[in-house]
């Protein structure tokens, strides 16, 4: 009876992803272990050591994991929305109960332990975002479906912004993974992504490039999806003319009063007008998203410097800043960085053995056991152990879009999609930022990083997925 | 394209992303790990050692630019455990050269042990000689670290100026920015202004190989930074006048405080007993600190701007200012005084002089019955609904005085003082009380409590007639153009200007003419106005309390002086603050015998001396 059960729970279940899974937890064990380490604490298993609470975690994580898989598939589905609104009041009374911890308000606090809603809400986003997408009538490139999906991905990021952890927001951009799947124009995801990195990067521009490199990214994308090219070079060129003669007539009249940048917003606007006038005749509907998305960014370029100073706090700042080598900051980031790139740097081909490493044993590394936890196995496994836990993840996402593939229903494909673009980001990002190729976020490595919430969150994230390939596949088997 | 093979197109697509991800993620890791050795080297001879350049901190002048507070350079001495010579450590030629004692040392070392590799502070307020002789033996594992330490040249301001003292793990855990061993002012302008006077903490890191020699600085500098000296800042105090203010409360338990009145700038602020600033510095801090804690008359309890007195009978000139603008006393009104009010068999006593009077000479020879009729008429006007009505309106113009609550000044630590409102009468009488039943108030007696700062602000504000500038420590910080605004602000009473002529005439009679309670401060000259209280002290002797201004126009000092069991107003207060207030504006003391008086008069305090 016993073994009836167990079986019937593991039913379809796809091995190979429980098994990744498994592995990379281990991975996360030994390492948050080597890296708490502390002589100063008598007992070897005293609770005061950190990997003796993730132990507690780990437990909570595979208790939450077989609760998941106990749940029929279908519940998922239909709870959806449910659970999406639910996410975002949890975000949202995280504003106003919430504890602020690193400048970011986005914590409960219960006794001595700490939950972070937003790990959760991940999960409601991706499964709203597949029950949307999945409805039969569902077409991701016409105008009003695209808008219900932005509006699922924009509610949660705008509470996420407004709760000062604009790290983690940034990951739900990784859904347009998702979409570009979906079938998203490839002409609308390019800019997006272009827009998105203008945007990143936007410190490093004057106004002025960032203006003319949006109009081009935005004409030529539009000029590639409806294939019409002559109309849009000529287009291009006469705001340029227009710039101009509007500069030259500006300085005959009051010399000074407009630079070209000015002219060149004010000719872009209004050509806007004629733009949309023609889209509405060749019934080019596609441009109007065009139109939406220039507009849209330029109401964030713009302003990204008021952002800059108002909205990050100053630590914040200091990160993009560093990253982007504008400042080099003294013991601050740049230095945390550093260090980070000297520990994982310093393991060579296979580290120096479980517990060895001097520069995470003696505090030179930053975070050491949650953001910064790869640089543990990086000092300690050398390049062999961080192409291990590289390939681990490589693997398992590959594996969850090989296991989105072969669902029956586009709910469980676009699930599986979601959570191979967050495990994508997140490595993407953390990995990234101790080996100096991005800036530092604040985002954990899943499953590795020290952190109750965000392993139990990844998790159950994780094993809805297995959950809904399970039920496929027991479809099959019966 | 069908939507499958599409679809399948796209899944590939992605599949090429996520390799990608992987690639650049594994090339860069190939550089890092493989091909750059950099950051192996860096990390073999990566033990470097922080060494933290503390800022000096920044000094203090008064308004004539005399200093109060200068710092001094002084070393602590520090050890790292592991790269110490423990084989050939001489104990002996350490202890000696150092000063150290021998258990202290032994102690020290043995805290460091415990983290061997993080330096620790074997000793501090190091002398400069020390550390040249220290230097010349080279002991391995030890190093000295350049900080300032505070010094005080006059000596004064125990309270005012407020002292520095080492960080405790509560401060570091509310500001990181400050590490376990620095330094924090923790009262007083160093406290308040603790921002401006820090300045930036420097580092300089290098790298040490096994043996703790420093190879050179890491990575040429590039993280290194220089510290930023701390602001210096200038005072509104008046050094000479603030010497002389405590030489004459010695022996006495209270608080003077002198105010510019145009300004609101604070000449001179004492709180009695004070203490020597530059004890609390250095070794024996510790030791001085105790003492001071538990000195039963309390030298660390700044009075002037905590302690809320009984204002006596200084308050009747707010409540003649209420009963005119409440158009309940004209000034002409005369009352009738027969040593005391009297209504049934609650009495209110006075002393006795001529009667009827009117209101300046009510004021100035401090008629007890007189502003018991004022204080009842504006109580129980007509115009209110009840008693507790006129309470409530009353209640708000004492407020609109400054009084029972924090002026909102550049230090920390003001006590709000007490105004009692309707709901404590309320709950003491079980809501059945009237105007007779609150009758103290009218003299400036019963549940009243008022800080010096706020008597003394109350000079200020019949000085202007009517106004006040939230008084303040600070005239001017380095490198900033002007204060908050909040001081250059008038901020207006709820009575009229045009009411205050009568109260002043009232303050100069007091002085200047016979039967007036304040003629002994009396400066040929200077149209001193004043005041006299003497609050009743159900606990012993009356405590005496003296409120001036002077001149009467265009004033330039306001005053208040408070002295615990002091007697009548005119016998302590009354002299230390004449005395002041000449001082300030005649830069002569004209009456020696008069300073010799006061500082001959010593003041039994039962409560304290236990």
């Amino acid at each position: 009876m016993i073994n009836n059960g167990i079986g019937k729970l593991f039913e379809g279940v796809d091995r190979w992803t429980v098994l990744l899974y498994v592995l990379i937890v281990l991975v996360g064990f030994v390492s948050i272990t080597s890296a708490s380490y502390d002589d100063g604490i008598a007992s070897t298993f005293s609770f005061s050591h950190f990997y003796m609470k993730q132990l507690v975690w780990i437990g909570g994580a595979f208790a939450a994991a077989i609760i998941v898989l106990l749940i029929d598939a279908s519940v998922y589905h239909k709870w959806a929305y449910l659970l999406y609104i639910l996410g975002l009041l949890l975000l949202l009374s995280t504003l106003v109960v919430g504890r602020e911890v690193n400048g970011a308000k986005a914590w409960f606090e219960f006794g001595s332990f700490r939950v972070q809603p937003v790990e959760f809400a991940k999960i409601a986003t991706a499964l709203a975002l597949a029950r949307v997408m999945s409805t039969s009538t569902f077409s991701i490139n016409r105008s009003g479906d695209l808008f219900k999906v932005g509006l699922v991905i924009c509610l949660p990021l705008l509470i996420i912004i407004l709760q000062n952890d604009t790290g983690s927001g940034i990951v739900l951009a990784s859904l347009l993974f998702v979409l570009y799947r979906e079938g998203l124009n490839k002409w609308l995801c390019i800019p997006i992504l272009l827009i998105a990195v203008l945007f990143i990067f936007s410190f490093l521009f004057t106004p002025m490039t960032l203006l003319v490199m949006l109009i081009l990214v935005c004409t030529l994308s539009e000029a590639m999806m409806n294939r019409v090219w002559r109309s849009r070079i000529i287009y291009l060129a006469s705001l340029a003319l227009g710039t101009l003669v509007l500069y030259l007539a500006m300085f005959l009249i009051t010399p000074g009063a407009m630079d070209l940048y000015r002219c060149l917003l004010i000719i872009t606007l209004v050509s806007l007008v004629g733009v949309a006038v023609y889209a509405f005749r060749s019934n080019l509907r596609n441009i109007f998203i065009m139109i939406g998305l220039f507009l849209l960014a330029m109401l964030f370029v713009p302003t990204t410097d008021y952002i800059f100073n108002s909205v990050l706090k100053e630590h914040q700042q200091n990160r993009i800043l560093s990253f982007l080598g504008l400042v080099s900051d003294p013991l601050g980031t740049d230095y945390n960085v550093n260090q980070a790139k000297i520990a994982i740097g310093s393991g060579g081909w296979f580290g120096k053995g479980f517990m060895q490493g001097t520069q995470i044993k003696y505090g030179f590394v930053p975070e050491k056991h949650t953001d910064f936890i790869f640089c543990t196995v990086g000092e300690e496994w050398g390049f062999v152990g961080t192409m291990f836990v590289l390939s681990l993840f490589c693997l398992l996402i590959l594996r969850l879009m090989r296991m989105g593939e072969r669902q029956e229903e586009p709910f469980g494909r676009i699930y599986c999609y979601c959570v191979a673009a967050f495990l994508l980001f997140h490595l993407l990002v953390n990995v990234g930022m101790t080996i100096g190729l991005m800036p530092v976020m604040g985002i954990p490595l899943p499953f590795v990083s020290y952190g109750g919430s965000s392993l139990i969150a990844f998790t159950i994230m994780l094993f809805i997925a297995v959950r809904l390939d399970a039920s496929t596949r027991q479809y099959y088997f019966r | 394209m069908s939507d499958r093979a599409d679809g399948f197109v796209r899944m590939r697509t992605l599949q090429i992303v996520v390799l990608a991800v992987f690639v650049v993620i594994a090339a860069r890791l190939v550089y890092i790990q493989l091909i750059d050795d950099r950051y192996e080297k860096l990390a073999k001879g990566n033990t470097l050692r922080y060494e933290v350049l503390y800022p000096s901190r920044g000094e203090v002048y008064d308004r004539n630019g005399e200093y109060l507070v200068q710092s001094r350079e002084c070393y602590d001495l520090m050890v790292v455990y592991r790269e110490m010579d423990r084989g050939g450590f001489d104990t002996t030629l350490f202890c000696q050269v150092t000063g150290i004692s021998r258990e202290a040392l032994v102690r020290e070392l043995a805290n460091a042990r415990v983290r061997p590799r993080a330096p620790r502070m074997v000793m501090n307020y190091m002398s400069k000689e020390d550390k040249l002789r220290f230097d010349e033996c080279n002991f391995s594992g030890f190093y000295t670290v350049y900080r300032t330490a505070r010094q005080y040249p006059r000596k004064i301001g125990g309270n005012l100026l407020g002292y520095v003292g080492e960080v405790d793990a509560d401060m570091i855990k509310r500001d990181p920015s400050y590490q376990a061993g620095e330094y924090i002012g923790i009262s007083g302008v160093e406290s308040a202004y603790e921002d401006v006077l820090r300045g930036k903490k420097g580092v300089k890191i290098s790298e040490v190989d096994t043996h703790g020699a420093i190879k050179g600085s890491y990575m040429e500098g590039r993280f290194d930074s220089l510290p930023v000296p701390g602001k210096s800042i200038v005072c509104t105090i008046d050094a000479r006048l603030q010497l002389f203010a405590e030489e004459l409360m010695k022996g006495k338990v209270g608080a003077a405080v002198a105010i510019e009145p145009s300004t609101g700038e604070i000449l001179m602020m004492v709180s009695s007993p004070t203490y020597d600033p530059d004890e609390l510095v250095g070794r024996e801090r510790g030791n001085h600190y105790m003492e001071m804690l538990y000195n039963k008359r309390r030298p660390l309890y700044n009075r002037a701007i905590r302690s809320p007195f009984p204002p006596g009978s200084t308050f009747k000139l707010v409540q003649g200012l209420i009963g005119m603008q409440e158009g309940v006393l004209v000034p002409s009104m005369r009352y009738p005084c027969h040593e005391g009010y009297q209504v049934g068999r609650l009495r209110v006593r006075c002393h006795s002089h001529a009667s009827p009077l009117d209101l300046r000479f009510a004021v100035a020879t401090s008629c007890n019955a007189y502003f018991c009729y004022v204080f009842r008429d504006i109580l129980e006007n007509p115009k209110y609904e009840s008693v507790k009505d006129g309470f409530d309106v009353w209640r708000e113009y004492v407020l609109s005085f400054g009084f029972g609550r924090k002026l909102d000044s550049d230090f920390l630590g003001e006590g709000n003082g007490y105004v009692p409102d309707r709901g404590f009468y309320d709950n003491s009488y079980r809501k059945s009380w009237n105007a007779l039943t609150v009758l103290s108030l009218a003299i400036g007696q019963g549940e009243l409590g008022c800080t010096p700062l706020q008597m003394a602000n109350l000079a200020a504000i019949i000085a202007n007639r009517g106004y006040y500038y939230i008084p303040h420590i600070v005239r001017s910080v380095e490198g900033q153009d002007s204060l908050d605004r909040r001081f250059y602000e008038r901020h207006y009473t709820k009575v009229d200007s045009k009411y205050f002529e009568p109260i002043v005439q009232g303050m100069w009679q007091g002085v200047h003419e016979p039967g007036g309670t304040s003629q002994l401060a009396k400066l040929p000259g200077l149209d001193v106005c004043g005041k006299t209280g003497t609050a009743q002290n159900p606990r012993g002797q009356d405590h005496s309390t003296f409120l001036s201004f002077a001149p009467k126009d265009n004033p330039k000092i306001a005053i208040s002086v408070y002295v615990e069991n002091g007697g009548f107003g005119a016998a302590t207060a009354l002299p230390i603050a004449s005395l002041i207030e000449e001082l300030y504006l005649t830069d002569t003391i004209t009456r020696p015998w008069l300073v010799e008086m006061v500082k001959q008069k010593q003041i039994y305090y039962p409560a304290y001396d236990k």
